[in-house]
Order: structure tokens, then sequence, then C-alpha cells
């Protein structure tokens, strides 16, 4: 069994921490001004979650498949956990096809910076939340 | 012959005579092309006199292509050249590609050896079966630009097909020891000083044309093979990567894993990163993009800046190497001013790499006080000044004042500065290390170590596997799970050295464009094109050989265990960031790589390893060396 035990509690857990992503200007600011609909396709367990800076504000929608995404990420919900650790080797992972992506590939480059705070947030924020389990630092 | 050209020539530049000798279907197969005939001419001409000065008339210099050097595919224009190494004194190769290697084949040759010295600057001229030294007197001390340009309008009517050159600039000529030779504006053979060797040669450039065609063996089963790969690059992210903002993509990835080296290896963290990064890069200095012989992915991108301190015309922009080296090293985040350094590289003809880092030694030298003003002329080398950092490269260039120190490469340069500054160097067997962080991934430690050139990205595939662009599924050790730290990573660099030296090194295939490649579909494309049979063990077994030959040559130009460590520097962990912590065990490494490659107590290959390999001339060299 992978680290979640089901879909439920991962959406509980990843949800959340897109959504502190959302709320914290450091991140939230770029990821806004690059204006990107995001769907993460996880599987084992399933679930979908869309990040869309399409807006004022960034907003976290699971189950979504119906908005038109301009970038598609597909991962297994372990690779998703480790990622958010700074954890997973990216190049390694979209080699082996550990992570599909879709879309333009510059403007997912442009998130890689964006997004590499959210490296330290990750733990902490499962330590604060109840999630401490679920830290592999811990 | 199918793949092949079907000829060598041999130039002597003190006789001045000129040979041309067929390609021997058996030695082809034998060794497959690139350095595979290298190391193997090499071998046979120092046999005789093997004690030499890299500077000498009796250093040899060759060039070679490989089998699929000329063919009209993604990832294949490469072509490599060899010579003991100016720079660090031991064996010295570069890769490099662009349209010479398909134009001298074309011409009818698969190689150059050249030997010997002239006593007057001189260029080769070769257009087909004509084959001339030519005198070099009117461009000699012209930079690289200018030989380019005057030499395609000078030699335009005398050439079947359109012409190619490879030069060396002012800093070949001046014997700045990581000079490199420089095709086309922007395609450098860059490491290990090459361009010194032709310096001092005073052969100036090579032009050359053709017009004859190349034959395949299997073109149906190649056809066939190149319909499958162009689904497999267009869903290829990497490849994806490298068109779209090329190699300094990794600027983005790169810093995400602590693999960039900021502050001359003191950092791998900076505010201001994403000032030298692909977004400001396409906003600041992006002027199209080119591409090498027959090659989709075209990942070499030009550059201008149109105003201010450094203005440059289109041309050539900085790869991520030289972003890293003239950037985030000097802690300089003006991308005009990488640009601008870049360009003044190309046209002195010197190694970006080998520059910037022996710069940022400079300057750190400069911030701890062991150089001042009055050594560096008035300039004043503080981290991050722009100017500076160019007029250095400049300097560097000319062998003008303390350019002259440092044109010597950082190592040499401590007996100038004096010993404290060895504790700045970033040199492996002498040779300035690549812009990427064996703290983020120890492998690249070990493959700094033992690779034969000194410390280098591209001595073998452990970067393109451990840094995750490939992936070899055929090859169990190329495709497992690496645990984190330093476990497994002996067997690792063996494996990416004997594959890398036929894929990289003999086949040519381009580290960057090759990377969608597995074993399996490289080997059909080599053999679809030459007719020949290889199996993977038969190319590994070939890989091995050119490996131990490269690592013999450089045990025997004094080389041994002692030369197989990282710098201090590089074994400093970094107290916080993505690396922290963490450094190689190059202890536990290289004594397991010892092991598996059957090394002496001093590094030298055991000679029963050598003869299993058919490599009796070079443990007769060897003889006496442990």
């Amino acid at each position: 069994m992978g680290v979640f035990e089901n879909p439920e509690k991962f959406e509980e857990i990843l949800g959340g921490f897109f959504k502190l992503v959302g709320d914290t200007p450091l991140v939230a600011d770029k990821l806004l001004t690059s204006g990107m609909i995001i769907r993460f396709n996880y599987t084992d367990p399933d679930l979908i979650l869309v990040i869309d800076c399409s807006g004022d504000t960034i907003d976290v929608r699971a189950g979504d498949t119906e908005t038109k995404a301009i970038v598609e990420m597909k991962m297994k919900a372990d690779i998703g956990h480790k990622f958010w650790f700074g954890k997973v080797n990216l190049t390694m992972a979209l080699t082996r096809r550990q992570m599909v992506a879709k879309g333009p590939v510059p403007k997912i480059l442009k998130l890689l910076p964006a997004i590499k705070p959210t490296y330290a947030m990750y733990p902490k924020y499962l330590d604060e939340n109840g999630y401490g389990k679920y830290n592999i630092h811990s | 012959m199918n793949g092949y050209a079907g000829k060598i020539l041999y130039v002597n530049l003190t006789s001045g005579q000129i040979r041309s000798k067929p390609l021997d279907r058996v030695f082809a197969r034998e060794n497959i092309g690139g350095l595979g005939f290298g190391t193997r001419i090499f071998l046979d001409i120092i046999q005789q006199n093997p004690d030499f000065d890299a500077l000498s008339a009796e250093n040899p210099f060759i060039l070679m292509t490989g089998p699929l050097t000329g063919m009209h595919m993604d990832g294949v224009a490469r072509w490599t050249v060899c010579a003991k190494s100016p720079l660090t004194g031991f064996w010295g190769d570069a890769n490099i590609g662009g349209h010479f290697g398909a134009a001298l084949k074309f011409a009818g040759y698969d190689g150059i050896v050249i030997t010997g010295a002239s006593d007057h600057p001189v260029f080769l001229f070769i257009n087909n079966d004509t084959v001339e030294l030519r005198d070099a007197g009117a461009y000699w001390g012209k930079d690289v630009y200018t030989v380019t340009d005057r030499m395609m309008t000078d030699l335009k009517t005398q050439s079947s097909g359109k012409g190619q050159i490879l030069t060396i600039g002012p800093a070949g000529e001046n014997l700045v020891r990581f000079a490199s030779l420089i095709h086309n504006k922007g395609h450098a053979a860059g490491r290990t000083g090459m361009g010194t060797v032709w310096g001092a040669k005073k052969l100036k450039a090579i032009y050359v044309s053709g017009s004859n065609k190349l034959s395949v063996a299997h073109p149906a089963r190649l056809k066939t093979l190149r319909r499958e790969l162009k689904e497999i690059y267009e869903e290829s992210i990497y490849i994806a990567a490298l068109q779209s903002t090329g190699t300094t993509s990794h600027m983005d990835i790169g810093i995400l894993s602590g693999d960039i080296p900021i502050k001359n290896w003191q950092m791998t963290e900076w505010e201001q990163i994403d000032k030298l990064g692909p977004v400001v890069i396409e906003e600041k200095i992006y002027a199209g993009r080119k591409t090498c012989f027959g090659c989709g992915v075209a990942c070499k991108k030009e550059a201008e800046v149109k105003k201010g301190a450094f203005k440059m015309k289109k041309g050539p922009a900085p790869e991520y190497e030289t972003v890293a080296t003239f950037g985030t090293m000097c802690l300089n985040a003006d991308i005009e001013s990488v640009a601008k350094a870049n360009e003044i590289c190309n046209c002195y003809g010197m190694d970006t790499i080998s520059c910037g880092s022996t710069i940022a030694f400079a300057m750190e030298c400069f911030e701890k006080g062991l150089i001042d003003p009055e050594d560096t002329g008035g300039l004043d080398l503080t981290w991050g000044n722009a100017r500076a950092i160019v007029e250095m490269v400049e300097k560097i260039g000319k062998q003008e004042g303390f350019g002259a120190v440092l044109a010597q490469g950082s190592a040499r340069a401590v007996r100038y500065i004096g010993n404290q500054a060895a504790a700045f160097l970033t040199t492996v067997k002498g040779l300035e290390a690549p812009m990427h962080d064996p703290r983020s991934a120890h492998g690249y430690g070990l493959a700094y170590g033992v690779s034969p050139r000194g410390a280098c990205h591209g001595a073998s595939l452990t970067f393109e596997v451990e840094g995750g662009a490939m992936y070899i599924p055929e090859i169990p050790d190329l495709a497992m799970d690496l645990p984190e730290g330093s476990r497994d990573r002996a067997k690792l660099n063996v494996a990416a050295q004997d594959y890398g030296m036929f894929f990289s090194n003999c086949a040519i295939f381009c580290n960057l464009g090759g990377t969608p490649l597995d074993a399996t579909r490289a080997i059909a494309i080599i053999n679809h094109v030459t007719g020949f049979d290889y199996t993977l063990d038969e190319l590994m077994r070939i890989g091995r050989r050119v490996w131990y030959l490269k690592r013999g040559f450089s045990n025997l130009f004094g080389a041994g265990v002692l030369e197989d460590n990282l710098p201090p520097r590089l074994m400093t962990p970094m107290p916080d960031g993505p690396t922290k912590g963490s450094v190689p065990d190059m202890n536990l490494m290289l004594a397991e790589f010892y092991e598996i490659r059957g090394l002496d107590n001093n590094g030298i290959p055991r000679e029963k390893v050598l003869l299993a390999l058919g490599l009796g001339p070079l443990a007769n060299l060897l003889r006496g060396k442990d």
C-alpha cells in the first residue's frame, strides 16, 4: 500500500496544502502571474486536483475534470507526496515516466523557480496540521 | 564502406607531407569511430616516444568523426578531437557538433591525424581530393569571427560544396592553456586546451568542403526506426525543454537540487538566480535558434545585446555552463555581461568553463586579500563586478597583465598567487570542474575524480543517468533505483563509462539530442547505418577498451591515485540548502571503483586487465609506472 490510506485522506492533506500555497504570497503571486491552470491526475489512490491560477486568487478544486487545463500532470500519489519534499529528481521522474507532463514546456519550466519555497513549507504544514506521520523527515 | 567516408588523412606539419590512407574495415568494426579511432591511433604514434610535452611537435592531434556523423538524424552531428592536454599535462579530448564533421565526411575523410609542427602559420585546405597546407599569414592574429567570415569569402570559389571552418583564435596562438577550437563561431571543442595544441603547431584553421555522399547499409530499416523515433522525440519533455530554451533550462531545474555552483562553489542558493534563468534570457538577449547538421532538436540559441556596456552583435548565445561560470560562479546577475563574456571567449577561442571558473577563483583570491588591484592591473575583482569580469576575459585571451597568470588555468595560477589559493581550486587533474555539484549527486564526484581528462561531466554518461536525463533499461546498473548517498555509484560509473565511450565517444551520439535513445535503439541505428551486427556486449567491451586507453594515457603522463580525488572545496558540506551536509564518500566510491576496474594501489590498470582487452602495447608502456 502507498503512503495514503484512501483518496479522502490524500485530498484532505494535499488539497489543504495546495490551499496553503495559494494563500502564501511568496509563491502565489508568481503562480498568479503565470495564469496557469494545472490538473494533477494522481493514482493509488486516485485523485484529481485542479490548481487554477487564472483568476485574482488561486482556486483549488478536487475532482474537476471539466476545466480545460493548460498543463496536465500525471503521477502516483506517492511520487507526488515525495515531490513536495523536494525529494524527487524531476528530470529522472519525467524520463522514466514516473511523472508525465503535458503542456507548453516553457510555461512548465517557468513554474519551477516559483514552487521552490514549497519544499520547505510541506513538511512544516504536515507537522502543524496533525499529519506528522506523513512527514518523511520525522 | 557504409556509414564511413572510407579514408583517413595524415598531415605532417613539420615536413608538409600529406597522405590519405584507406580506412580498414576490421579496424572500423573493432573501434567504431571517434575516440575509438583516436585512442588507437594515438597509442600507435606515441609508442616509440611516450615522453613529450603537450606543446611540442611530438604531441599528435587527432580529429575523428563517427559512422553516424553526416547522417540526417537527430543528435548525431558530433565528432571528436584528442591530444595530450597543455592545460593538465594528461590525456585531453573534446567533443563538438555543428557541420564540420559532416562536411569532412562529404569530402571523403573520416578523420585527420596531425603530427609535427610548422615553422610558420598554416591552414589546411580540403576540397574533396584536393588537400593542401597553405600559408595562414593573412589570418594569424585575427579573431575567430573574422577568420570564419574572411576564409569563407576567400575560399568560396575553390569549393565544391559549402565550406566549413574550424579555427583557433588569438588565445590559441598566444598559448592560453585552455584555448579551444571553434567551428562556425559558436561550436567549441572547448575542454583541455585543444586550441593550444594547434597554436603550438602554428595551425590556424582547417577549411573543408566536399560533395560526396554517404551510404547506409539498411536505409529502409533506418527509415522505419526514424519514424518510430519521431514519436519518442515528440513526447520527450527533455527534448522539448532543449528546443524551447536550450541548455539554460537547467538554470530552473538545477537550482531545485542544489546542482548549480554559486560564488565559486560556496553557495547553492541565491536570490538573484532568476536574473540568469531562461525567462530573462528570452526577454533580454534571445535572438533566434540554430542547429547542428541534420538535427531537429535545434538546442543552439542565438543572442544579441543591442546597446549598453555589453553590446554584442547577433551570434551564439551562452550555454548553461557559460551562464553558470560567468554568472552564478562570479555572483554576477547581469545576463548581458555573460553573453558578452561568451562572445569574447568565442572570438578568442577559449573554454568558457575553465575561463569563468578561473575568474571566479581569482575573485575569491581578491576577496581574501591574496591578490590586490596592483596585481590585477587596477581591475576590481569583487564578486559580481560584471565589467571587471568581461575585461578580465579579454586580458586572458591576450595574455595581458594578470590575464597572463589566469591564462595558465587556476591550478597553475596558484604557483603565482601562493599556496593559500589552493583552497579555492575546483580542479581535478588540473581541469576546472563543470557546473554540476557532486554534493547534489554523489556519483558526479566519482565521475569527476576518475575521468581521464579531469573534472568533467562529459567523460561518461554518469551525469545523464544519475541526473535523470537518460534511462538505459537494458543495462541494470544504468537503470537501478539509486539509494541516496554514495552507495552503488561505483557500479553506475563503470557502466556509464563503458556505455558512454560507445555512445558519445565512438558512435558518436550527442549527450543532449541523444538522450531519448535507449540502448536497443542506439544499437539499431549504428547497425542499420554500418551494416555491422554489433551486440550490446560487444559495444560495452569496445567502450571499456577505450576507457582503459584514456585512463592509461593519463597514467602514462603521470596521473595516479592522488589525481583521482576531489579538491577540498567540492568536499566541503553546505550549511544549508538542498545539499545541506552532503558530501560524496570518495573513499568508499574509489575503493569500489578500483576493485571493479582492476586498478592497482597507484590507480594504474593491472596488466592482466589490459591484456584481456587486447591492450598489450599500453601495458608495455605502463610497465614500471607502478
